[in-house]
């Protein structure tokens, strides 16, 4: 745990401390958002261009993280977009939920 | 009702008179028969709300598509690119609607110096393993508060932590869906970075996680 507090090691600010309400679950989803994290994303409206043609391929059962991987990456980090692009696949595998 | 191919939909929907109208109530047809498919994780067409939402999801939608009709590419069924708007629309409103009488500041409760963190013990987990867990999650919050502004810090715990949908944390905000996405990703960035620096990476934290 020493390189933990290390890496954590208090800095002197004048902001008073605040602790913010978070599960272990939260924390470690929060986390993983942060490792998968990269440099350049794509918004929403430019995967939201790209949806109908993504979900097409996707419905195919073609390579769509091989072909659109910043698409799929959104949608990884993208609640919004994932549910959207999820109802679409409903509607192209004429399946309910 | 047939197949249309892309062609014949978009030179009816360009034409007026019968051919567009005829156009118009068949696409209004696919609409609402596909939104059921969509809208089946969280509403079910029993449900007294679902008829006269996907009647307003139809009408809009259709207005959207007449609107937007010379951005469609081609590169995929017209139908389909129909779809992803008809999608939008109606997880916004659904979003809109259940999100409605919550505030980004009830999302921020607990946030007062004084309150303990709510955390339920995990019952399989050792009173050691607990106690490391419960630091390495003061850490990150500690982290938070110094590294991101107040900005990035409340959209992260709202979007991130509390699973409000992005626009809705947007509208709150007075921005949109897009600036509220980059304000997200410069968090997160942020973050990362700073572990970087640090030595470490999110992954080795994690593995606290999984003990």
């Amino acid at each position: 745990m020493k390189w933990l507090k290390r890496l954590f090691r208090s800095k002197k600010t004048a902001k008073p401390e605040k602790k913010m309400a978070m599960t272990s679950d939260q924390a470690e989803k929060m986390l993983r958002m942060i490792e998968h994290t990269q440099a350049e994303e794509l918004s929403c409206d430019e995967v939201f261009d790209l949806l109908d043609v993504y979900a097409e391929m996707a419905a195919r059962g073609e390579d769509v993280g091989e072909l659109y991987p910043l698409v799929e990456h959104h949608l990884e980090m993208c609640p919004d977009c994932r549910e959207e692009y999820e109802a679409v696949m409903r509607i192209l595998e004429q399946r309910t939920e | 009702m047939s197949e249309r191919s892309n062609e014949d939909w978009l030179t009816s929907l360009r034409s007026s008179g019968k051919a567009k109208q005829g156009a118009l109530a068949d696409l209004r047809e696919i609409i609402l028969n596909s939104l059921p498919y969509a809208l089946s994780k969280y509403l079910h067409p029993t449900n007294p709300h679902f008829d006269p939402l996907i009647q307003e999801v139809a009408q809009e939608t259709l207005l959207r598509v007449m609107d937007r009709l010379e951005t469609f590419e081609g590169r995929s069924k017209f139908t389909t690119w129909v779809h992803t708007i008809s999608v939008r629309i109606a997880l916004t409103e659904l979003r809109r609607a259940r999100w409605k009488e919550v505030s980004l500041d009830e999302l921020q409760n607990g946030m007062d110096s004084d309150d303990k963190m709510r955390e339920m013990p995990d019952q399989d987990m050792d009173v050691e393993a607990s106690a490391e867990q419960s630091e390495i999650m003061a850490m990150i919050q500690k982290t938070m508060m110094e590294i991101l502004t107040e900005k990035q810090r409340k959209a992260l715990m709202a979007v991130a932590v509390r699973g409000m949908p992005i626009a809705e944390v947007a509208d709150r905000m007075g921005s949109n869906r897009n600036a509220l996405y980059k304000l997200l990703h410069d968090a997160r960035l942020k973050l990362k970075n700073h572990f970087d620096e640090q030595g470490m990476t999110p992954e080795n934290i994690l593995s606290s996680f999984e003990k």
